[in-house]
């Protein structure tokens, strides 16, 4: 299943935290004459250096769907950082 | 005779796999079989983990630090298939940049189905070191 939502938290030195909720689709509807073009160029690439079109696409795929589930936290002191993909 | 095994058998049969495709198949199911089977402690079967966890905790300049990162193991599998479509003269590259870095490693030794079992192994996987001022721990779950 592809992401659905990318959720970010940092806590400043000052403790204030900021919490931003990125919704995944509407991102990449907004983005995607942008990703037409970079999968125009992926295409491009993989037929100069003879890499499978549909398994190159097939593979971005498996990554993209595997990503829910991805958790980085990171924390510095008072300062602390964390990425979750749902 | 259970279902998978039936359909690998039918498969020999109709002639959609070669009797050595078909007695792999069957090897990955007498080896996958025992551990779904294996109950635990409490009676249960025991849940196939699905995330590698990484946990750094340590000190840096005397402030307290901690890395808690956590990647579904369906990412890395998804991985090993990224590495298999590099190309040949990419890996030929990073071999020379490996080999003038004291690692003799060949790269295009390593096939995808080898990367895909160490995958599978790595649930019993886990790596627990302790220094002074860190600690960290590499596990499934």
């Amino acid at each position: 299943m592809m992401p659905q939502s990318l959720t970010v938290r940092a806590t400043r030195p000052n403790g204030r935290p900021i919490r931003i909720w990125i919704p995944v689709l509407p991102v990449l509807l907004v983005l995607s004459p942008l990703l037409i073009l970079a999968a125009g160029i992926a295409a491009v690439a993989c037929v100069v250096y003879r890499v499978s079109l549909l398994r190159a696409f097939g593979t971005g795929w498996r990554i993209m769907s595997a990503l829910p589930g991805t958790r980085v936290d990171v924390e510095h002191g008072r300062t602390a950082v964390l990425v979750v993909v749902t | 005779m259970n279902e998978q095994r039936r359909d690998i058998l039918q498969m020999l049969a109709e002639g959609k796999l070669t009797a050595e495709e078909a007695d792999q198949l069957l090897a990955a199911l007498d080896r996958d079989e025992p551990a779904a089977a294996a109950p635990s402690s409490d009676g249960r079967p025991k849940a196939k983990p699905k995330y590698l966890r990484v946990v750094v905790d340590g000190t840096d300049d005397g402030t307290p630090s901690r890395v808690n990162i956590r990647v579904p193991l369906q990412l890395l599998r998804a991985g090993v298939r990224l590495a298999a479509l590099i190309p040949p003269q990419a890996l030929g590259e990073a071999n020379r940049e490996l080999s003038k870095s004291g690692v003799p490693f060949d790269l295009t030794q390593l096939k995808p189905d080898q990367l895909e079992t160490l995958i599978e192994h790595l649930d019993e996987l886990t790596v627990d070191v302790d220094q002074p001022d860190a600690k960290v721990r590499i596990f499934c779950e």
